[in-house]
Formats: structure tokens, C-alpha cells, sequence
């Protein structure tokens, strides 16, 4: 696999964090998860394919185990608000002295300076800050976060995986590790940069919510089914519309102009009344295969038996028989091999990993004995 | 920068790709755009450390053009359905023979297989059909679509940089390039695993909208002000809800957030 020998240390968090170790678990990287002892689960659910490490950070016998274990990693993978590591003595001058090959990412909402980066705060705040949440939402109504996928997920976990992999290719030349500041306001505005760059362009002239692209336009939103299910409509391109018109039994001559913004709010109800007569089923039959840019909108279980998937192999299951989506991109010589395994307990891997890391039968008793550590080694059933 | 000296072909497209390809440029890479000639500009306007080549790639001769490029660059990068690039005579085992260290990066939103994998589409009809549009949306509206940045920015262009990484550090030790399967269907729902993964938790437990990550909590979602501006609330945890609480109404007694 791509990131095979790569040794990763993830101190727990939410989401984010979690979600970037597991892309780099999923891409072969070995990830060592960082959880405090006494934690019941991990909450992100996002443990595919890691160890888990339960270890006390407040404490500096418990910091000086982390430091040990950074010396001989490749990258690590921390989700504090700023200045945190360093109370601890484990910043990135600390760490990368005795390891200067060693990643150090930092992933969190705010970044590590600014006015704002000593303050809590979710998903929803860091799309508000980054200026993209008041371009989202439906006309008339407030600006509306789409679940904590921008900022969580895509500006914050996947963008410091970028930053984790540009760093890795960089020390193929250098040999030397760097700091990352991945931080989620940026982040997603980064993501974003389309809208800045179109800022002035037509695309964006109405009010939020009546434009192309934000739930203005007939031809790019949802639609309700005659079942209460929905389709979903993106037929920007005049060829596209035609097709889309065509399959509605429309006749175009007997329509406004497609890009006639003012009767854009009287096509909405004259399209939606189409849809609401046929179940989603019978609109499949006509759009499918068609380029009218019109596909079902598949609920998370529906995906998973849809022609498209199944003939891909979108999904994995796991030894649990729980389905998620297989790791993207496709990768033609080193594809990702997720983990078969359900998620690891927190602490069940804790013996195993310090002593890989060379810590002796000894210094791991005393540890545990002090509960600086904790293991919850699964017992072998019988 | 991290990739001085790596070189792009990147052949124009609407939106992932640009994006895409602007940010390896902007981490340092040479990217060289090919555009149709007689393009009047380049909508997608991502074209930030970019050089413009006006190249016939439907005559052979241009294809040739290509082919030469190719065969001393490190990244190609193309947008078309699956099929195209190999009727152009220009797909990945020719130009892999003539330069077997060639990334090779198929960024498309369907896929290079499977049964809508030559259809047209858009973000909105990329992000439906990975599941992750059913769930975003208000209580008692239909899904709704965050402008194009699910499919086509995060789960396309964003996505794709991280197999061009992935490809361009396992080429350090392998010395081959790759073809990448980058699109969108399989991007974003691979971006929101966290929503397979939660699926039977409580997280998730009330219908479209009425939970706590999809406008149903008071206590994440936005609120308009006096001057028809908004704030945007996240408090979870108990201890910063107790903070929003006194920041709303001082010290007054108020209702448990979980009646709220």
C-alpha cells in the first residue's frame, strides 16, 4: 500500500482527527491511537484499522511515554487548541529535536494563533468564520450548515491529510520533518476558493438562495416524489435541460427561457407538480441512462444495493457486517486496504505497542500500577 | 516548495480539476493547462499559477502534441467521461508505455466504470447518488445541496490531490506511476463515512432535520440578528451550552438543553 512502514500517532478527538489517521490507516499507514484512560469508546467511530494506546497525558511520566513513542514515528497527529502540547512539554521543538524527521500536524478549529485559537468551538462555527456558511442556504431562510461535512470533514480531516502527505513526499528530498497547521476556518475557505473567485461573476448576483448553484434555479435542486422520496435535478447545460424537459413531458416552447431568473420560482412549482406524480422508481426508468443530469437521491442504505455501487464495489463490510463506503481515490497499483477488523477497544493494544516501542515487561507493569497507562487487553475466547 | 520541480498537464475541465490542479501549483508544482482553442476564459477562474496551452486534442496531430508532453511530465490530469481519453488514442496504457512513471489521474464525478459511468452530471446529482444528500436538509424540506463544495470541491478536486499525494510518495520508493479512479460518487461518500459509521447511534435517530447535526438542536443552528445578520451557534457540550445559556439571558434560570 501507498503509506506501507509509515508509523502514525493520533492523540484522540472528535472527528476530524479521527477521520484523517483512519484515511492514512486506510492507505496502509500503522496508527496508534492516543486515548485517555477511562474513556468508554471512541466516540468518532472512526477507528478502522488502528491500535489503541490508553495513556495518561497530564501526567509527565504519561508525556515522557508519548515522547518515546514520537521519537521513532513518522508523523503526529494532534487536535488541542494551541498552547496545550506545549504545557504538556510535547511541542513540536521538544519533539522534533529528538526526532527531526517527525511530522508534527496540528489540526484544530481556529489554528494556532489569532484572535480566536484559544476558544471552543464545532463545525459550525469555523464554516461561519471561514465566510462560506452565508452562501448556503435556501432563499428566505437562514444560512444552513450541511451536517459537519465542510468544515469536519473536508476542510478540516482531509485537508491535513494533504498536509500530511505533501510533508511525507517533501522528506523524500529534505530528509526533515515539518509543522503542520491545519486548522478548519481556513481550511474550508481554501475549499472554497471558487467562491471567492467568482464572487463578482453572475453565478452568485441574487440573494442567497436564488441563484444557480443554491436552490434557486428548477433545473439544480431536489424534488419530491409521488412516494416521498426525491430526485435530484442538475441540468445546467441547455443540451441537458432539453433532455431534462423532454423526460418531464414538458414541450420547451411552452416554458420560459431556462435562464429566465425571475421565472425561476413558477418553473419550481410547475416542475415539482411533474415529479409529484411518478414514484421514484418510474422516474429512474426514464432519466436512467440519459444525460438529463437527473439521478435518484439514494438514501445511505439504498446506495448500497444502487446498480451503480454494487457493479463498483463502492461499499466494504466488515467483519461486523456493518457497510461503509470503500476508501477513495481508486488507486491502480497501491490501493487502499481497509481494515476487515471492527473498531480496537480504547486501551486494548496498549502492552503491545509499548513494547514494540522497547519499553520492558517492567516499565510497562510499573506504568500500568501507576495508571499512566491502561490496558484492556480482549481475552482470547475460549 | 513541497513540489518544486513536479510537472502537471492538467486538461481543462469545469471545476474539480481546476481546483485540483491549482492546488498543486500552488504547493509548487509547474502546471501546464490544455484548453480547447477558440475557450474564451476559463470559467472555472482557478486558473492561480497556471500557463495556458490552446491545443486541438480531437486531431491527431494534437494528440501527438499531447503525447509528447506527457511523456515528460509527471501528473496528467483529465476530466472526461471514461472512454474519451482512449478513443483520443491518449489513454493510460499508451501514455504509461511511453513514460512509466506518469501519474496518470482520472478525475470524473461517476467513475471509469459502472452503469452510469458515461452519463452526464453535476455535483448536485454526484452528491445524491452517494447517499449523503438525503441527509442534509431542514425539518419537513427537501435535501438540499450545499452549492457545489461536497462533490465537486471536497469529494472530487480535494480528494483527487490526495491520490496524486499518495501516488507521487509511493513513486519515491517504487519508481511507477499510477492510474487514479478519482470521482465524485465514491469521494464524498468516503468523505462522510462518519455518517455509515454512526448510522444506528442516536446521532441519527429522528427524521431529516431534527437531529442535533442537521438544524434540529437549538443549539447548532444560526439565528438571524436585529440588523438581519446571523450568528452561528455550536454549543454540544454541557459546559459551553451553560456558556451560550449566560450569554443569552445573564444568569436566568432556562429550561435543560435537552427540552430546550
Amino acid at each position: 500500500m501507498a503509506l506501507q512502514g509509515i508509523l502514525v500517532v493520533e492523540l484522540a478527538g472528535l472527528a476530524p482527527g479521527p477521520f484523517c489517521a483512519m484515511v492514512l490507516a486506510d492507505f496502509g499507514a500503522r496508527v496508534v491511537r492516543v486515548e485517555r484512560p477511562g474513556s468508554h469508546y471512541d466516540v468518532s467511530r472512526l477507528g478502522r484499522g488502528k491500535r489503541s494506546l490508553a495513556l495518561d497525558l497530564k501526567q509527565p511520566r504519561g508525556a515522557a511515554v508519548l515522547r518515546r513513542l514520537c521519537a521513532r514515528s513518522d508523523v503526529l497527529l494532534e487536535p488541542f487548541r494551541s498552547g496545550v502540547m506545549e504545557k504538556l512539554q510535547l511541542g513540536p521543538e521538544i519533539l522534533q529535536r529528538d526526532n527531526p524527521r517527525l511530522i508534527y500536524a496540528r489540526l484544530t478549529g481556529f489554528g494556532q494563533s489569532g484572535s480566536f485559537s484559544r476558544l471552543a468551538g464545532h463545525d459550525i462555527n469555523y464554516l461561519a468564520l471561514s465566510g462560506v456558511l452565508p452562501k448556503i442556504g435556501r432563499n428566505g431562510e437562514n444560512p444552513y450548515a450541511p451536517l459537519n461535512l465542510l468544515a469536519d470533514f473536508a476542510g478540516g480531516g482531509l485537508m491535513c491529510v494533504l498536509g500530511i502527505m505533501m510533508a511525507l513526499f517533501e522528506r523524500t528530498r529534505s530528509g526533515k520533518g515539518q509543522v503542520i497547521d491545519a486548522n478548519m476556518v481556513e481550511g474550508t475557505a481554501y475549499l472554497s476558493s471558487f467562491l471567492w473567485k467568482t464572487q463578482k461573476s453572475s453565478l452568485w448576483e441574487a440573494p442567497r438562495g436564488q441563484n444557480i448553484l443554491d436552490g434557486g434555479a428548477p433545473f439544480y435542486t431536489t424534488y419530491r416524489t409521488a412516494d416521498g422520496e426525491f430526485m435530484a435535478v442538475g441540468a445546467i447545460e441547455p443540451q441537458f435541460y432539453e433532455l431534462l424537459i423532454k423526460g418531464l413531458g414538458l414541450k420547451s416552447d411552452e416554458l420560459p427561457n431556462q435562464m429566465s431568473m425571475d421565472d425561476w420560482p413558477e418553473m419550481k412549482k410547475k416542475f415539482a407538480a411533474v415529479f409529484a406524480k411518478k414514484t421514484k422508481a418510474e422516474w429512474c426508468q426514464i432519466f436512467d441512462g440519459t444525460d438529463a443530469c437527473v439521478t435518484p437521491v439514494l438514501t445511505l442504505e439504498e446506495v448500497v444495493h444502487h446498480d451503480h455501487s454494487k457493479e463498483r464495489g463502492s461499499f466494504i463490510t466488515n467483519e461486523e457486517q456493518s457497510m461503509s463506503p470503500r476508501p477513495a481515490p481508486l488507486l491502480s497499483n497501491t490501493p487502499a486496504i481497509p481494515s476487515f477488523k471492527r473498531d480496537p477497544f480504547v486501551g486494548e493494544h496498549t502492552e503491545e505497542i509499548l513494547d514494540e516501542f522497547g519499553f520492558s515487561r517492567e516499565e510497562i507493569d510499573q506504568l500500568k500500577s501507576d495508571k499512566i497507562i491502561e490496558s484492556n487487553k480482549v481475552k482470547a475466547s475460549l | 516548495m513541497a513540489l518544486q520541480g513536479i510537472l502537471v498537464v492538467e486538461l481543462a475541465g469545469l471545476a474539480p480539476g481546476p481546483f485540483c490542479a491549482m492546488v498543486l501549483a500552488d504547493f509548487g508544482a509547474r502546471v501546464v493547462r490544455v484548453e480547447r482553442p477558440g475557450s474564451h476564459y476559463d470559467v472555472s477562474r482557478l486558473g492561480r499559477g497556471k500557463r495556458s496551452l490552446a491545443l486541438d486534442l480531437k486531431q491527431p496531430r494534437g494528440a501527438a502534441v499531447l503525447r509528447r508532453l506527457c511523456a515528460r511530465s509527471d501528473v496528467l490530469l483529465e476530466p472526461f467521461r471514461s472512454g474519451v481519453m482512449e478513443k483520443l488514442q491518449l489513454g493510460p496504457e499508451i501514455l504509461q508505455r511511453d513514460n512509466p512513471r506518469l501519474i496518470y489521474a482520472r478525475l470524473t464525478g461517476f467513475g471509469q466504470s459502472g452503469s452510469f459511468s458515461r452519463l452526464a452530471g453535476h455535483d448536485i446529482n454526484y452528491l445524491a447518488l452517494s447517499g449523503v444528500l438525503s441527509k442534509i436538509g431542514r425539518n419537513g424540506e427537501n435535501p438540499y445541496a450545499p452549492l457545489n463544495l461536497l462533490a465537486d470541491f471536497a469529494g472530487g478536486g480535494l480528494m483527487c490531490v490526495l491520490g496524486i499525494m499518495m501516488a507521487l510518495f509511493e513513486r519515491t520508493r517504487s519508481g511507477k506511476g499510477q492510474v487514479i479512479d478519482a470521482n465524485m460518487v465514491e469521494g464524498t461518500a468516503y468523505l462522510s463515512s462518519f455518517l455509515w459509521k454512526t448510522q444506528k447511534s442516536s446521532l441519527w435517530e429522528a427524521p431529516r432535520g431534527q437531529n442535533i447535526l442537521d438544524g434540529g438542536a437549538p443549539f447548532y443552528t444560526t439565528y438571524r440578528t436585529a440588523d438581519g445578520e446571523f450568528m452561528a451557534v455550536g454549543a454540544i457540550e454541557p459546559q459551553f451550552y451553560e456558556l451560550l445559556i449566560k450569554g443569552c439571558w445573564g444568569m436566568l434560570q432556562f429550561p435543560s438543553q435537552k427540552t430546550a
